[in-house]
């Protein structure tokens, strides 16, 4: 599945993957804001900005066949309204729009897949988003495979009893798929008690904690200000348009 | 509908983004202070029945399947503070994790369907659910949080410079009225299942008085009208082109000198003020001829 991938993509040992995980965020966002706000007179360059994530996905020592088709899962809503801009004749906007999402996804999934989950969520918490929020979004995390596999399990043995999507519908067969919802439901309901209860028998307090704290050293900092200034550099070039000058 | 990164313009994404974060951490504190108990695994793993829900396929006909979307069904069970925290935790992972959605777009998108989906979703469940409507008020909320965040989702990108032709629109427009169908039945369906299963995951809303809920209905009525006005003022719609082409148009004002002539009030001199006016002018007057209506049924009833 693809976040055992990109699960096991973060627990690997690189350079990149020491770094810390706040300052890997604001570099993030910084690259996200500098393509997003780049013209779309510039569709010609965009890809230029391709240049960060693969520097990363080298260094990050993630597999970079991989990287590049998963960036891809963004195409398929990107030629939905690229087609549209085309039809209204706007070729530049719809070149500009799938490049600008490819390579941000690409910029998402180097960060994503060289920090673990539990150090990304502890440094978007030591950067102001609200803890409960983050705690969820790492029990949903966590319980993801667990839940996907039984639901899978579940869609199995009702294909093997014959509810599948024929020409038409009966009435048996909504019912029998609204019931096995409200099972999947019932089992998920019954999984986060128990799991709440084992945590409180381990002596849970309340509070996630890392196993490593957060540190911030001289590389932490030369990542932060290199991850900062190349893609505002890269923005300036191509909205100066400096290579046509050349 | 998850918009990714590179769409959205640099005033869309801070507008939402401001309006979805404060919603969230308010939201957040009151999902947290609902319950003496840690709620955080519940709604984790509830997330994750979200995602693994969206596996199981229902057969719609014509060999296609539909798949549940989820915001209404945790409104209903979970409340709606609990509700739009997990959705925003499924749009999180889902634009980390699996590239499903921008991460600057995240604002837009939890705006769209974590914060305005889910409280569509409620909205009907609270002013009806007590009123013996409970089946309409579950499918109406579920079919009503797919359309609102389309609806949202089309017009941020209209803002943004998205420019769709009235064709497409409308082929668009379509298709998110079929999914917002699909989405009632299954969570009518699902609903039903699991108050036959286990009547307590049912929250029954607390009991809303008839003119709150008239006042709440009004106002989300004034708001609709007056937000299509706003975004028709930019273009004639496919409706006004079309009997533009048919001469019908033409026609029609000959033949009806129009009180509220092509949605515009004279007095107000602002474009899309005097659209909006005249919206809400209009809406007015169906709401007049509804009551009537209702008026009359009842006294032929009472006969």
């Amino acid at each position: 599945m693809h976040h055992v991938v990109l699960e096991r993509w973060s627990r690997q040992a690189s350079p990149l993957h020491r770094r810390d995980s706040r300052a890997k965020i604001v570099c993030l966002v910084v690259f996200l804001v500098a393509v997003a706000t780049t013209p779309n007179r510039c569709s010609p360059y965009i890809l230029g900005y391709a240049l960060l994530p693969l520097c990363a996905v080298l260094v990050g020592r993630l597999p970079l066949v991989g990287v590049l088709a998963r960036a891809g899962i963004v195409l398929p809503f990107c030629a939905a309204l690229g087609l549209v801009s085309l039809l209204t004749g706007d070729v530049e906007r719809a070149a500009a729009l799938a490049e600008k999402s490819y390579v941000s996804a690409m910029a998402v999934l180097s960060v994503v897949g060289t920090t673990p989950m539990p150090r990304l969520m502890s440094g978007l918490e030591s950067m102001g988003v609200p803890r409960f929020l983050l705690w969820v979004i790492q029990f949903l995390h966590r319980y993801l495979f667990v839940v996907s596999e039984q639901a899978q399990h579940m869609r199995l043995a009702a294909e093997s009893r014959g509810l599948a999507g024929g020409l038409r519908v009966r009435k048996w067969q909504a019912r029998a798929a609204t019931g096995a919802l409200a099972v999947l439901f019932a089992r998920s309901y019954g999984r986060a008690e128990g799991t709440y209860r084992a945590m409180l028998s381990r002596s849970f307090t309340g509070r996630l904690q890392l196993l490593v704290p957060h540190t911030f050293d001289w590389k932490d900092g030369l990542v932060l200000v290199l991850g900062v200034l190349v893609p505002v550099g890269l923005r300036q070039l191509m909205v100066l348009d400096i290579w046509r000058s050349l | 509908m998850h918009i990714p990164d590179g769409f959205l313009s640099t005033g869309v994404c801070l507008a939402t983004g401001a309006a979805s974060g404060a919603s969230v951490v308010w939201m957040a504190r009151r999902a947290q202070a609902e319950t003496e108990e840690n709620r955080a695994p519940l709604l984790g793993v509830m997330g994750a029945f979200v995602f693994a829900a969206q596996m199981i396929n229902f057969p719609v006909g014509v060999g296609t399947t539909g798949h549940l979307m989820g915001g209404a069904l945790l409104a209903i069970t979970l409340g709606p503070a609990s509700a739009i925290v997990v959705m925003t935790a499924i749009l999180v992972v889902q634009a980390l994790v699996f590239q499903d959605g921008g991460v600057l777009a995240l604002g837009a998108n939890v705006f769209n369907m974590a914060v305005a989906g889910v409280l569509a979703g409620y909205l009907p469940y609270r002013l009806l659910a007590r009123a013996g409507g409970r089946g309409v008020a579950v499918f109406t909320g579920a079919a009503l949080s797919v359309v609102t965040s389309a609806l949202l989702a089309i017009g941020e990108l209209q803002l943004s410079g998205v420019k769709m032709p009235p064709a497409i629109l409308g082929v668009s427009l379509a298709l998110f009225a079929v999914s917002g169908l699909l989405e009632g039945a299954i969570t009518l369906g699902v609903v039903r299942a699991l108050g036959a299963l286990h009547p307590g995951w049912i929250r029954n809303p607390p009991g809303v008085s008839r003119r709150r809920a008239l006042a709440a209905v009004a106002f989300s009525a004034l708001l609709l009208a007056a937000g299509a006005a706003w975004i028709s003022s930019s273009e004639p719609d496919g409706l006004e082109k079309l009997a533009e082409r048919t001469s019908i148009a033409s026609r029609a004002r000959a033949l009806v000198p129009a009180l509220l002539g092509d949605y515009e009030t004279s007095l107000i001199s602002t474009p899309w003020l005097s659209k909006a006016a005249a919206g809400v002018a209009g809406l007015a007057l169906v709401f007049g001829l509804a009551v009537w209506i209702g008026r009359m049924q009842t006294r032929k009833k009472g006969a």
